[in-house]
């Protein structure tokens, strides 16, 4: 079990490079710089000269990307080409804000998805169990920033409950939150419902059972148990979900997080910050895998990790 | 008397034996497709919305980039009867900011919506087939660089990896070729492969050493006859499911990217692009968001009702 955590932690340092190999040839390979853009101003070769020495972008690629690499195993991301200030010291500002919002929306839903999807097992073929099977449906298919948008439109402009620009109280987190733990919560209605349907079909359930087990006892200590691990395998790309939705959550809403200020950089092509974000992206992305890898092995003895 | 009724019995037996069509696999799978009734709903609506596709020019009642500067934001004709002033007969869902016709874009956009599931699609499938099958079925060094592709794309979360990709690219000349579609098609494709592949070399995996494999080659088939010929029938209900999901996922990815700006070019119409220019007029009148962010919901529930009725009946254990 260590050598296999030891393994893919090792395993996160190559992929890391490749991530960060594939995102700054891209940038790289983008034509015009990102200075070059204010024409009715044109500057002197030797301003622009002076900027891209400021900015170590007048060396050649391949020397900019060992001097980058260099600089990332020492924590430094380089400078934001908009904002004049160290890209660590951006990201830090709003990752807390992200946090916030991703681990509102996972806590949300969590609590509907279980408790929805182990009724709707249960109660198969009712009318409980096809209306929220249908509120899924809709949930992991209708795109996050359509729902915002009718609910933008009910609660905030029509109704004037909710405020829906920023992030200062807790009635402005309500509708992020909602909508971003939404999908989520709706695929894992979803795959709760499938695997608490399998569970109660096994030959364990009906020995507890035959043995005069109280029906609580038997699906709470019995049924659900076993149902859930499949579930905790989801949470991982759950979490990836939430990561992406939240760029586009935090935009819609103005919410000053990680995902906003990268929508925003890529817009203005500040290279240092898409590459600085896109990597914390990657690894918190690697991360979460991990963590339900291991969980995996934890809660079912039955899977060997190697 | 009780013979008479057994014979009776035998007899019925050997007519319905003898009456009841024989239907292979696929059409089984087809029957059960059409009876599914949110399929079928699904199935319907996709084809209404693929008419409207095609015939967006003749059905359309203006031109979809057509300014009438005087009209501008007009709302839909039925809000005549909760008090709106802003209505015009001659704007049956009203008009944009810049007094476009906002019926005619949103037929306009279907076409759009409507190639972004096809195009990339297909050659996410024709990649993600050759490789799969190869790294299924030769191993060696397809399969390692498989595997050693799919650690890193992994590590993306797609949509960020296509936000990547199309927005470094604008401004080249593959940025702006078509609108800014073709990079997307670039996009989804080079993000989404990796999952097909992945698949199709599990599903040839477990195929492979089955005697029906063992049997085609005893009889002297070679590679090519036997992964066409015999491992791909068999793997292809998982890929069917997974492409009917890989459509509506293509067109919610041209959505994000055009909400967010960074997809098709403006003034060209699609519903992502729609509801980006109406956000800006939302306070005003929330129409010309309101009506395209209802034009993709729709279509993106009629594909999912359909990818899950095809899953059903193709692989009726998995009911999910």
């Amino acid at each position: 079990m260590l050598r296999y955590v030891i393994r893919r932690l090792l395993l996160i340092i190559p992929t890391m490079f490749f991530v960060a190999l594939i995102t700054f040839t891209l940038a790289h390979a983008a034509p015009g710089s990102p200075f070059d853009r204010n024409s009715n101003r044109p500057l002197s070769q030797a301003t622009i000269d002076r900027i891209n020495r400021y900015y170590e972008v007048d060396k050649p690629i391949p020397e900019q990307f060992v001097a980058y690499m260099g600089n990332l195993i020492r924590g430094d991301l380089g400078l934001s080409f908009t904002r004049q200030r160290p890209v660590v010291e951006i990201i830090g500002q709003g990752i807390g804000t992200t946090f916030q919002l991703g681990i509102g929306a996972l806590l949300f839903a969590l609590a509907f998805s279980i408790p929805l999807g182990i009724i709707s097992a249960l109660k198969q073929n009712t009318l409980l169990d096809y209306s929220s099977m249908l509120l899924a449906t809709i949930g992991t298919t209708i795109p996050s920033f359509v729902i915002a948008i009718f609910l933008i439109s009910i609660f905030g402009v029509g109704l004037h409950l909710l405020p829906f620009v920023g992030w200062d109280s807790w009635q402005h987190m309500v509708m992020p939150i909602f909508v971003l733990g939404l999908g989520a919560g709706a695929f894992l209605t979803r795959i709760t419902r499938a695997s608490m349907l399998e569970a109660i079909r096994q030959d364990y359930v009906r020995t507890a059972r035959s043995k005069g087990l109280r029906e609580r006892s038997v699906i709470v200590g019995h049924a659900l148990k076993n149902a859930l691990i499949p579930v905790a395998t989801i949470i991982g790309p759950a979490t990836a979900g939430l990561i992406t939705g939240s760029f586009i959550i935090e935009t819609l809403f103005n919410v000053p997080g990680m995902g906003r200020l990268y929508v925003i950089s890529i817009l203005q092509r500040d290279y240092p910050t898409i590459m600085g974000t896109t990597l914390l992206y990657a690894f918190l992305i690697m991360i979460a895998n991990l963590t339900v890898d291991i969980l995996y092995g934890v809660l079912d003895p039955r899977i060997k990790v190697r | 008397m009780v013979t008479a009724a057994t014979t009776q019995q035998q007899r019925s037996v050997e007519v319905t034996v003898i009456t009841r069509k024989q239907r292979s696999l696929w059409g089984d799978a087809m029957y059960r497709l059409i009876r599914n009734r949110a399929a079928l709903v699904g199935l319907v609506v996709i084809a209404i919305a693929g008419l409207i596709a095609i015939f967006a020019p003749l059905i359309a009642p203006y031109d979809p980039l057509e300014l009438h500067g005087s009209d501008g934001l007009m709302e839909p004709v039925w809000t005549k009867f909760f008090g709106s002033q802003f209505t015009n007969p001659a704007y049956f869902f009203g008009s944009d900011a810049l007094g476009r016709d906002i019926l005619s874009r949103l037929m306009y956009s279907s076409r759009v919506s409507l190639i972004i599931g096809l195009v990339p699609v297909s050659i996410v499938l024709a990649i993600g087939l050759t490789v799969g099958m190869l790294a299924g079925y030769v191993g060696g060094a397809v399969d390692d660089f498989l595997m050693r592709v799919t650690d890193v794309v992994y590590a993306f979360p797609d949509l960020l990896f296509v936000i990547i990709i199309v927005a470094t690219l604008r401004g080249t000349a593959l940025g702006d070729a078509y609108d800014g579609l073709l990079v997307i098609f670039v996009g989804i494709a080079v993000v989404n492969w990796v999952g097909v592949a992945r698949l199709v070399r599990g599903q040839v995996l477990a195929v492979k050493n089955r005697e029906f494999v063992e049997a085609a080659r005893a009889v002297g088939a070679g590679p090519g006859r036997i992964m066409s010929r015999h491992i791909f029938p068999n793997i292809l209900a998982p890929i069917i499911v997974t492409v009917a999901f890989a459509i509506p996922g293509a067109m919610l990815t041209e959505s994000v990217l055009s909400f967010l700006g960074i997809g098709i070019r403006p003034p060209t119409p699609t519903w992502g692009v729609m509801i980006n220019d109406g956000f800006l007029v939302f306070s005003t009148t929330p129409w010309p968001v309101l009506l395209p962010s209802l034009c993709i919901s729709i279509v993106l529930l009629a594909f999912t009702f359909v990818g899950d009725g095809l899953r059903d009946a193709l692989d009726p254990r998995s009911k999910m």
